[in-house]
């Protein structure tokens, strides 16, 4: 299977811990992660349809979510991207996890997820995808 | 000499028998027991005796609080002359929400104060800005324009309480510098503080120089490193790399003909304190000397003021847990614990919520709770340095110390701080794979998360209970509203502001950039004519030719290494 494509941004420049660790247990699995940085949910879809991604990973700390990822959907059908699936990860109040599951969003990652499940639920969505 | 060098080899002798009775006995029993590494990575022993510091000089390595090098403390007496300043972060919806929660925590006996803007994304764009939506009054409080923060500090008495504002731009500086000239506050003594973190921009070097020269005792310099802490660093890194930056900074300002002296009392500390209650008293000691030691030795800072290195502290967060929230609060005191009796100026202790949501009124009130306990019912802090003397803190403070001093050299070698930018974030992530990956394998226990795990806590069950029945707000919810409602103040000012007045002092602000004059007068000028933060981060992309509208540290879109 040829690597997968992971675009990772986030929505805050104090807090930074999550998202480095995250790429780099992603990468060290063998996925190729493209460091969105700091990323509105436009800019996002124009990275995404650039570096032509597999998965789009949003880190989420300040950004009120279901405001944010209902952009995100919205930009990425303008962009024909439909099809690409999102994961999310960060600070994520219990009724904005439902909320954008219900959008679509395809996992959810808190804080102390153990990095190696983290990576097993990125490569399923990953797969799933090109299935 | 702390010691006699007889008695030190009298414990020598003494020390491998117990050294050697502690082994008997832990051989026979399960496990592993010794071998405990710091929080920090640094192995400890399971004793400590005059032997591990025992060529301690107690005038030079120590000496009295408030004298050199301020080991012992920054002042002379400590919390007795000027009690703990309580100050929580606020910051949520618009000023006049953020401006409710500040009287509310000052009616609980809060004696200092702190806000945090939006714009953490680095995106200073205004508020009605496609680019902002979903942050507006999200992660902290929306100010747009002067209007704004007049409401933000309607009845605050800004000669009485401190303010800090967490904020890196000029913007947020003139309008308190608009406030207080409105005020009649004479800028000579103004107070208040600012998170302008020393870096390499005209942006943060303008304050500096600005304040120094017009408004000398606002705190106008930061070195954010509890940030960097959370970050993943170890706290010898916490210790030098703020040093570092500090360094730079100066090294930059002497540049534009200023003395040492004429700014460097106005560097103030943003640390951290963590689960490692002795070795984050000990960083604090070692942060104390360190700064004293580089500045008087290597600089040649002569004023006590320079050489006194003051901090506010706020609470280690990563390990504050959503599973089991309410032991966020034992945490919480006991993290402050290591804060105070570390002898910090200022403190803010995270809510038990932290890894949920932004604090309540009932979160944050048990977080200025959690300090009035410690400051009134344990006396602990009607004793300066009360660890002072412990063999343990003392070699740990010493550890600290030389550990630190060998990374400023380090970054010293490199061309300094601003030149050693990448290496510093590089170890930083390092660092913080190694403390995850520390805790995903349980070698480092985290209750709740890796050891005494329970499905269905209690506790989350309580605060559900609370969230669905009790007659206040259990835990935050954003709501989407306070968007518009900040769209409409922002309107507001649009509609009522003289435009050609703002291009005129639009203009002038742009002049004085590019001819790199300071832009703080100019920006006053601007700001009380109605100029927005968003169109000063536009000023900014257009003179500095930064991306986005502003953002200074963005990482550009790369493929990880």
């Amino acid at each position: 299977m040829e690597r997968i494509r992971f675009l990772l941004s986030r929505d805050d420049w104090y807090h930074q811990r999550g998202y480095w660790v995250v790429a780099k247990a992603l990468s060290e699995a063998g996925v190729e992660v493209i460091l969105g940085g700091i990323q509105t949910p436009r800019e996002i879809v124009q990275t995404a349809l650039h570096e032509d991604v597999d998965v789009i990973g949003y880190r989420l700390m300040d950004a009120s979510p279901q405001v944010v990822i209902g952009i995100l959907f919205q930009e990425m059908r303008q962009a024909g991207l439909e099809g690409v699936p999102v994961v999310v990860g960060g600070i994520i109040p219990e009724k904005d996890e439902t909320l954008i599951r219900e959008m679509g969003v395809k996992d959810v990652f808190r804080p102390f997820d153990p990095l190696d499940s983290i990576k097993e639920r990125v490569l399923a969505v990953a797969r799933a995808a090109r299935a | 000499m702390v010691f006699k060098p007889e008695v030190i080899e009298q414990l020598e002798r003494a020390r491998s028998r117990y050294e050697e009775e502690v082994e008997r006995i832990l051989s026979g029993l399960p496990g592993p027991r010794t071998g405990h590494v710091t929080f920090s990575g640094k192995p400890v022993k399971p004793l400590y005796t005059p032997a591990d510091i025992g060529d301690l000089d107690f005038f030079k390595d120590l000496s009295f609080p408030g004298s050199y090098p301020f080991t012992r403390g920054a002042f002379p007496a400590g919390y007795l002359t000027r009690g703990l300043h309580i100050r929580q972060v606020t910051g949520y919806g618009t000023a006049e929400e953020t401006n409710a929660r500040w009287k509310f925590l000052l009616s609980k006996g809060a004696n200092a104060l702190s806000v945090v803007p939006d714009d953490g994304s680095g995106c200073r764009a205004d508020s009605d800005d496609d680019r902002v939506r979903g942050l507006v009054g999200a992660g902290g409080v929306a100010l747009d324009t002067l209007y704004d923060y007049e409401t933000l500090f309607e009845g605050i008495d800004m000669t009485r309480y401190p303010v800090h504002m967490i904020t890196l731009s000029a913007y947020a500086l003139a309008c308190y510098l608009v406030l207080a000239q409105d005020r009649g506050i004479d800028l000579k003594a103004l107070r208040g503080s600012m998170s302008n973190g020393i870096r390499p921009h005209p942006e943060c070097l303008d304050i500096l120089e600005f304040c120094a020269k017009e408004a000398p005792l606002f705190n106008a310099g930061y070195l954010d490193m509890r940030n960097v802490r959370e970050g993943g660093c170890t706290a010898a890194q916490e210790i030098a790399f703020g040093v570092a930056c500090a360094m730079a900074g100066t090294d930059a300002l002497i540049e534009r003909g200023l003395g040492v002296d004429d700014f460097l009392h106005r560097i103030t500390w943003f640390v951290n304190a963590g689960p490692e209650l002795f070795e984050e008293v000990a960083k604090f000691r070692a942060m104390r000397k360190v700064w004293a030691r580089v500045f008087g030795e290597r600089y040649g800072a002569r004023d006590p003021g320079s050489l006194m290195c003051r901090m506010h502290c706020q609470i280690y967060a990563p390990t504050l847990t959503m599973q089991q929230p309410f032991n966020n609060l034992v945490r919480g005191a006991i993290y402050a614990l290591g804060a105070v009796m570390g002898g910090v100026q200022s403190l803010h202790v995270n809510s038990f919520d932290e890894a949920l949501a932004l604090p309540t009124e009932f979160s944050a009130s048990l977080s200025v709770r959690t300090q009035q306990i410690i400051d009134l019912e344990t006396g602990i802090t009607r004793v300066i340095d009360p660890l002072g003397g412990s063999y343990y803190v003392e070699w740990l403070t010493r550890e600290l110390e030389v550990e630190a001093i060998s990374i400023i050299d380090r970054i010293q070698e490199m061309g300094g701080a601003f030149k050693a930018w990448n290496w510093m974030c590089s170890e930083i992530r390092d660092a913080a794979i190694r403390n995850q990956s520390e805790f995903d394998s349980g070698r480092r226990k985290l209750v709740g998360v890796n050891v005494l795990v329970e499905e269905n806590d209690i506790q989350t069950r309580a605060l559900r209970v609370l969230q669905k029945h009790a007659d206040f707000e259990a835990l935050y919810e954003y709501s989407p509203e306070l968007a518009d409602k900040q769209v409409a103040r922002l309107s507001k000012v649009r509609s009522e502001r003289d435009p050609d007045r703002v291009e005129v002092a639009r203009r002038h602000l742009i002049e004085a950039m590019k001819a790199g004059r300071n832009m703080i007068p100019p920006l006053v000028e601007a700001v009380r004519h109605g100029l927005t933060r968003g169109e000063f981060a536009r000023v900014k992309a257009e003179v500095y030719d930064e991306p986005g509208g502003g953002p200074y540290v963005c990482d550009p879109p790369a493929v990880l290494a």
